[in-house]
């Protein structure tokens, strides 16, 4: 996506990007100076867009379980999961209890390592980078046991349509409970440090402050949201899955600024150790899957919406009745969000800039989903798959 | 407020071991459900093809030779493989398996990604065949 780039004269710009502006992807970013002080901000996205739904339409129902985990990263449960929950929907197939208790304990182990990720970038980003180390080092349990449980560090691959792949042992059982365990004193700990460092807070506190009415002018999702008074959480307004014999409790902060972001993520955490406790101990029993599911799915439309790390994820499924759907249309929560970091730029330090982008822990891949095509009057212009095609070829002709 | 918060375990550090490993001189083992190669048992299967119909990377090839004697040939593009075991569940014999030994899977050529299974005398029939074809095609 691109929004609208204004270049205003007498006016200094520095261009932030588009490689690695805060964390290691890409967007351009440019900021309006006036002295060190930011005026103006503008964004341009789009550099990862990978044709992703369109793709989709190409491929089987089974197929785009996988496509879709790729998505992103880091949250690549949780995109399969919204997926896998919005096909079941559409088939009209019940998944067991067993295998909707080990969904959301994956998705809560990612949550775990996603935060903890986000933590390492922010601190790093804040030139803290102790404290990075650390966490990163802490991560590795986490990454470990989601590799032991699920067969692979990053992509788990564990759902399928109707259940999930595998079980939880009570050999798993009592490596994730110590790991969380260890985590949770870990957690405490960074907890007090971005809390009480006088360093670190003079880099967080009071900066980037979205107030609840900018939070809800701008429509911000997901912790960055819960970090500025807003109480919205899919698992708490919508239980789905096993969220509703497992609630979990939504932490809420009011000081809307770059600390009370860190406050929420890590208090966060604690609602996710114990979460993973009570799945572990009263994990209900039964099938792994369901014994047939079908391979065309009848025609209809369903939306899917779960709360990944970062916010919600939303998944609009249309199936024709055959074997791929017709149209699947993903909003991931970083594209809600990025809005805020350009309100937010105005007034601050240009050195603060980075801090600001990290602070909605933005994931650049999963927002491309589309791009629109600005000419150089700025007009906003919509191309048919034809013109685009009939582009690609006469582009490529004129280099050749 | 507080200074150095993170003082202690820095300090601490000192005295611990290091938190990564001397890869590849010292290895830590994988766990058992690690997706590595794909491994295919040419005994149970049917020739149904869900496996290479549900691959989403496009990895599997199930080549006929004989359906009535269920005579087939993997050919397992291990370059394309995402590793996410969807064939194992979409196999309804339990033909398919992944190693949890074969994980160090880089090469400098194409050749060994190029993973050919099934009974010897399937393979040669398979080969032959092609070999075959390619002729009549450069005819």
């Amino acid at each position: 996506m691109m929004l609208e780039m204004t270049q205003k004269e007498e006016k200094f710009i520095i261009p932030i990007g588009p490689q690695h502006p805060a964390l290691k992807e890409p967007g351009h970013f440019e900021f309006a100076v006036d002295g060190e002080l930011v005026t103006d901000a503008t964004v341009r996205l789009g550099y990862v867009h990978r044709g992703i739904e369109k793709g989709a339409e190409a491929r089987n129902w089974n197929q785009n379980l996988y496509l879709v985990e790729r998505i992103c990263g880091i949250c690549s449960h949780i995109h399969a999961f919204t997926y896998a929950r919005g096909v079941e929907r559409l088939a009209e197939v019940e998944v067991p209890p067993r295998a909707q208790a080990i969904r959301v304990l994956v998705a809560e182990l990612e949550r775990i390592h996603s935060h903890m990720l986000w933590f390492g970038v922010a601190a790093h980003e804040a030139g803290f980078d102790t404290l990075f180390m650390f966490s990163w080092r802490d991560r590795e349990t986490i990454m470990d046991i989601l590799e032991g449980l699920t067969g692979n560090r990053v992509n788990y691959s564990a759902n399928v349509l109707g259940g999930v792949k595998f079980d939880v042992t009570d050999e798993h059982r009592k490596t994730i409970l110590e790991a969380v365990d260890f985590m949770e004193k870990r957690t405490k700990h960074y907890l007090n440090v971005v809390t009480t460092d006088a360093m670190f807070l003079q880099r967080t506190r009071g900066i980037g402050v979205a107030n609840l009415q900018q939070a809800h002018r701008l429509g911000i999702l997901g912790p960055t949201a819960r970090a500025s008074g807003v109480k919205r959480d899919v698992r708490v307004d919508a239980p789905y899955s096993a969220y509703k014999q497992f609630p979990i409790k939504m932490v809420v902060e009011t000081a809307g600024d770059l600390e009370a972001r860190f406050v929420v993520r890590l208090k966060e955490l604690f609602e996710s150790y114990r979460l993973i406790r009570e799945i572990l101990n009263n994990m209900p029993e039964g099938d792994l899957q369901v014994k047939r599911f079908p391979r065309r799915i009848k025609p209809g439309e369903v939306i899917s919406r779960v709360e990944a790390p970062r916010g919600e994820v939303f998944y609009y499924i249309r199936s024709n009745g055959g074997e791929m759907p017709e149209r699947l249309k993903v909003r991931t929560p970083t594209m809600m969000n990025m809005a805020s970091v350009l309100a937010m730029a105005v007034g601050h330090q240009l050195a603060d800039m980075p801090m600001l982008l990290v602070g909605i822990d933005p994931c650049f891949s999963c927002n491309d989903r589309g791009v629109a095509i600005c000419n150089s009057k700025g007009d906003h212009d919509q191309w048919t798959w034809e013109r685009l095609r009939q582009h690609g070829i006469d582009f490529y002709a004129e280099k050749v | 407020m507080k200074i150095a918060t993170m003082f202690s375990d820095v300090v601490g550090s000192f005295w611990k071991k290091p938190a990564t490993v001397q890869y590849p001189f010292e290895r830590v083992e994988a766990p058992t459900r690690l997706r590595g190669k794909l491994e295919w048992d040419p005994e149970k299967c049917t020739g149904c093809s869900l496996c290479s119909k549900d691959c989403p990377a496009d990895a599997i090839e199930i080549i006929t030779i004989d359906k009535k004697a269920k005579r087939f040939v993997m050919q397992y593009h291990m370059d394309r493989c995402t590793y996410c075991a969807q064939c194992i569940e979409s196999c309804r014999f339990s033909c398919i398996e992944m190693s949890d030994e074969q994980w160090e899977l880089a090469a400098t050529s194409k050749v060994p990604f190029e993973v050919s299974y099934g009974r010897e005398e399937d393979l040669a029939e398979a080969l032959a065949k092609f070999a075959l074809a390619d002729t009549v095609e450069t005819e």
